[in-house]
């Protein structure tokens, strides 16, 4: 019973999963102008981060040249002077350390800058220290967030509005007034200069936001399909990790990228309640007072470190973070 | 009001096939169903329908017009989807008016409409809610309005009774098939339950991986299926299918039991195995019968599960094949695990197929 | 169906499972304690020492002054011009981060080849810390050697303007630093916000012929704005807090052109005379104006959701 026909449409036939009315020329080009646009956008906000990479790599007198270098040659004093400590020379004395033949690539490094090498930075271990403070502490504000969230959103509980109002007014108090009462208080208890110190405060900010944000996303997801879930006989438990969890992933994504960027950058407590132990890398950073006065590409270079672990993390759950939620895809 | 021709129609994702080449006429006012397992292809093909999805090859025509790379909104048709699409933060009332006032139909016109279509499926109560607080069944009433509001050449629906309790499923679906009839509807409906397809259509398309297995009124894929799938796939219990030989006229069981097969199949059988070969044997399971009285042509078999039913019994033989066979007995009959019974067939309902090609061997074959 | 009735009967003890209030206090339980050890204390102790004159350097014990602290805040035109600089620069800041935020997420949400990399790439700037940030772009304002002028004027660098040196421009420019920094925030919830919202509404208004234009009326944004208020929220509420950034790019000047409430009350707590006492006072009058407008966008937030 086959009718002939004239096969119409596009040239190529159409391989992937698209509307009919998502072909025409008209709506590609839309889609590629927006593309073209938003990577434009994307690249002239990077301009300042280009420019913070920039500064790591340049020699320090030329820091502040006029006009700006962008051009120029590259060299490792930032990075090198980040990780390390170092003085300053004399002529004299740099021209005699010259002819030393045991020196390493590091010390060739510095004293092309005029300075000697005299031993390691507190740096690696200040970003050690970052890692574990922050990952513990979004560890935990995510985990008890989640908890707390689909308890408000699924549950009737007593007063909830003002409970949740009262979580999210702990993030309105301005923290430089905070940090007196904090720093009494640990010291109190002794949390000054510990991990945990900064770990569990970490956690107290970040949790009211994730509460609030995570509630957000849970309330967006049926009811239905615990209930469903509920009336097959699995408990409340089961049919939140079955159900919930996998549709409350952009959610937990979002929320963990925007804690841990807390923690990670977070300053003013970590000034305050730190010292030589737990110290993380935001206040040391801006402080990198070196022999010369302000080392910008020093700075520079601690940004720059700095600044990876939370691109790779970011990375890594992209998937997660612009994930649809398929509600198609879940048959009963 | 509509005839819809699928023409070669066929859907590709890169080199793998999602529906293969299928041609397809689907008359006017018919409630044509498509109906297979998941993955097989029916809804991309309502899809390809509706114009969601475009075609790899093919040519779809409306009413003798060509649709293929029409915008979906043009195609005068109405798609009820399994979750029910609602807008959630709209009102049902809203939610139902959408349509037409997406076309700028006229305030009074819209208001009529949506009246007309609300009581037709009595949910006049419901208009001022969200769909949020509407159970599952008032929810695919208010999308089923939100479809008939547009009166449509053709209704296409992507399994739209999946999200239903069981009990709600059953009165839905008479409801669905009494407004196909109403609105003298041309129909498309998607299921993966031969229950509700068997039900409820006036033809079938039975489809697996991509190919269309079978397209027949429901009384011809039950008692003809074209293949070893349909045979499986429809009726529930599937149609009993027993590996074995073929010679003189005699189907032989695995055990060594022999079955003289009717007489008007024997000339198809001996053309279509040439004299001999192995063949694959299809009954239903109430095309078998128990018989207490040792009569000729019995099969023996020991039971080996046998289930109560309500208004019969539903008995599970034992013959020596790898799979056991369903046998329909009376509700009062009562046999023990383990025990010797006889059963026979009814000659009119075997079936036989090609154990390589798994097609169904016509009886006309001559 | 006999079969399954036997399988039932015949089954292994049952669990118990916890009910449904004892999982809710397991659930909230754990936040509320620790939300309650970490800001109870410091709030009432706030609060104690805004009533007296306590200093964090002087010898003495705090002594009672009563409400003198909040009578000398509320007098003194300063801390006003520090009000309306803080409202001036959370106003403009909030309103162009949603703008740019949206729109952002708008472009970002169909994938295109790279868009992971490109989203990520957006997200950068947010993930700097905020006091570096203010040192940085120092550097970048600077009218010799920053490149801020230099793009905007390659040719003729006398043309070139000192964002931070006049009182309008700072505030822009300090606008400028907290838009770049946090519209990917706003951009990221979102674009989460819009991910989630199903095709098949989409495929069901393509269906009903349904304009571009109508389809983001009626569908994109009603299903985003709970997210995008949410994003506000705390935008504002980081806002009318900002400090770190404010403190390194401009200190508070020119003079007292961006000085906000928290650089005063930096000022206060931690320059010259230390008077812990006051700034505490001051912190409280700001913490009830932050709760008064959040008030109001969480009974907005409300409505909109329905509730």
């Amino acid at each position: 019973m086959t009718t002939t026909f004239e096969q119409t449409g596009p040239r190529t036939p159409v391989v992937e999963s698209i509307r009919v009315d998502k072909l025409s020329p008209r709506s590609r080009l839309a889609g590629r102008a927006r593309a073209i646009i938003a990577t434009v956008l994307a690249l002239i906000s990077l301009i300042p981060v280009f420019w913070i990479i920039r500064t790591a790599f340049i020699p320090l007198n030329e820091v502040t040249a006029i006009p700006p270098k962008i051009i120029f040659t590259p060299s490792l004093e930032g990075l090198v002077g980040l990780l390390t400590d170092d003085r300053i020379l004399s002529e004299s004395a740099l021209a005699a350390k010259r002819n030393d033949p045991n020196l390493s690539f590091v010390d060739r490094v510095m004293l092309n800058a005029g300075r000697e090498v005299v031993g390691s930075s507190p740096y690696a271990s200040q970003l050690v220290n970052s890692v574990v403070i922050a990952g513990a502490s979004t560890i935990l504000s995510v985990f008890f967030g989640l908890l707390s969230a689909y308890a408000f959103s699924r549950f009737n509980i007593p007063g909830a509005g003002d409970l949740l109002f009262f979580i999210l007014s702990t993030r309105m108090l301005p923290p430089v007034v905070v940090t007196i009462p904090i720093f009494l208080m640990y010291r109190s208890l002794g949390l000054h200069d510990t991990h945990i110190g900064l770990i569990l405060l970490y956690t107290v900010f970040n949790l009211s936001f994730s509460v609030w944000l995570l509630k957000g996303f849970i309330d967006e997801i049926p009811r239905e399909y615990e209930e469903a879930a509920l009336v097959d006989g699995y408990t409340r438990l089961q049919a939140f990790r079955k159900i919930v969890l996998p549709q409350a992933l952009t959610g937990i994504a979002a929320t963990t990228v925007f804690c841990l960027i807390f923690a990670w950058n977070e300053y003013a407590f970590a000034l305050m309640l730190t010292s030589q132990n737990a110290r993380t890398a935001p206040p040391a950073i801006p402080s990198i007072l070196g022999s010369g006065g302000i080392e910008w590409n020093t700075i520079a270079s601690g940004v720059l470190i700095f600044l990876i672990p939370v691109v790779i993390v970011t990375f890594a759950l992209r998937k997660y973070l612009l994930r649809g939620v398929t509600f198609g895809a879940i048959r009963k | 009001m509509a005839t819809i021709e699928l023409i070669q129609v066929e859907k590709k994702f890169g080199a793998n096939y999602a529906v293969k080449p299928m041609d397809l006429t689907i008359r006017d006012g018919e409630f044509l169903v498509l109906l297979g397992p998941s993955g097989c292809g029916k809804t991309t093909t309502l899809r390809m329908i509706s114009g969601l999805e475009s075609v790899t090859a093919g040519c779809i025509k409306l009413n003798g017009r060509d649709v293929t790379w029409i915008h979906p909104s043009q195609r005068d048709i109405a798609f009820v989807f399994q979750f029910f699409a609602l807008y959630p933060h709209m009102t049902v009332r809203d939610n139902i008016a959408f349509p037409l006032q997406a076309q700028q139909v006229p305030r009074a016109e819209v208001n009529r409409r949506v009246d007309e279509v609300v009581k037709l499926l009595q949910i006049e109560h419901l208009l001022n809610s969200r769909p949020g607080a509407l159970s599952s069944g008032d929810q695919q009433r208010v999308s089923l309005a939100r479809a008939l509001v547009r009166r449509p050449a053709a209704f296409l629906m992507d399994e739209p009774l999946g999200a239903l309790d069981a009990d709600y499923r059953e009165t839905m679906r008479a409801e669905i098939k009494r407004l196909h009839i109403d609105q003298h509807a041309t129909s498309v409906y998607v299921t993966h339950d031969q229950i509700e397809a068997m039900a409820m259509g006036d033809r079938i398309v039975v489809m697996s991986a991509a190919m269309v297995q079978q397209v027949g009124t429901p009384a011809e894929v039950y008692y003809d299926p074209a293949n070893l799938f349909v045979a499986r796939f429809i009726g529930s219990p599937g149609m009993n299918l027993i590996r074995g030989q073929y010679e003189q006229g005699q189907f032989i069981f695995p055990r060594g039991d022999r079955y003289t097969v009717p007489a008007n199949w024997r000339p198809a059988l001996d053309k279509a195995l040439n004299g001999a070969g192995e063949v694959i044997l299809g009954f239903r399971p109430e095309s078998g019968k128990v018989e207490v009285q040792q009569t000729d042509n019995l099969i023996k078999a020991e039971v080996y599960a046998s289930d109560m039913h309500g208004g019969f019994s539903m008995l599970h033989l034992d013959v020596g094949a790898p799979n056991v066979v369903h046998i329909r007995a009376n509700r009062d009959t009562d046999f023990l695990m383990g025990e010797r019974v006889h059963f026979g067939l009814d000659p009119a309902m075997v079936r036989f197929f090609h154990p390589q090609s798994e097609l169904a061997i016509r009886r006309e074959e001559n | 169906m006999a079969v399954t009735a036997q399988a039932l009967s015949s089954s292994a003890p049952r669990r118990r499972h916890m009910s449904d209030a004892s999982l809710v206090r397991l659930f909230i339980i754990p936040t509320l304690i620790l939300l309650i050890l970490w800001n109870v204390f410091p709030l009432f102790y706030s609060l104690y020492l805004s009533f007296t004159n306590y200093s964090a350097i002087a010898n003495k014990a705090p002594e009672w002054v009563g409400f003198a602290n909040y009578t000398a805040i509320l007098s003194r035109p300063s801390f006003w011009n520090s009000f309306i600089t803080t409202g001036v620069y959370a106003i403009l800041s909030v309103s162009l981060q949603t703008v740019l935020g949206f729109g952002l997420a708008l472009l970002l949400r169909q994938k295109f080849w790279g868009s992971g990399i490109i989203t990520t790439m957006t997200l950068v700037p947010m993930m700097l810390s905020p006091v570096v940030v203010g040192m940085f772009w120092k550097l970048i304002y600077n009218p010799s050697y920053g490149i801020f002028n230099y793009l905007l004027n390659p040719l003729d660098p006398r043309a070139a303007t000192d964002m931070l040196r006049f009182p309008n421009t700072a505030m822009l420019a300090v606008v400028i630093v907290d838009v770049w920094m946090w519209t990917p925030f706003v951009m990221l919830l979102c674009l989460s916000g819009l991910s989630a919202i199903p095709d098949y509404l989409y495929e069901a208004a393509a269906i009903d012929r349904a304009s571009a234009w109508f389809q983001f009326r009626r569908i994109t944004l009603p299903q985003v704005a709970p997210l995008l208020m949410i994003a506000i929220l705390f935008r504002t509420i980081e806002a009318l807090k900002s400090f770190d950034l404010m403190m390194g790019l401009t200190g508070g000047g020119p003079g007292n052109a961006t000085e906000t409430v928290s650089i005063q009350l930096y000022r206060l707590a931690f320059q010259g005379q230390f008077a812990t006492g006051r700034a505490s006072a001051l912190a409280y009058i700001v913490l009830i104006i932050v709760i008064s407008i959040s008030n109001v966008y969480i009974r907005y937030l409300n409505r909109l959701r329905g509730e």
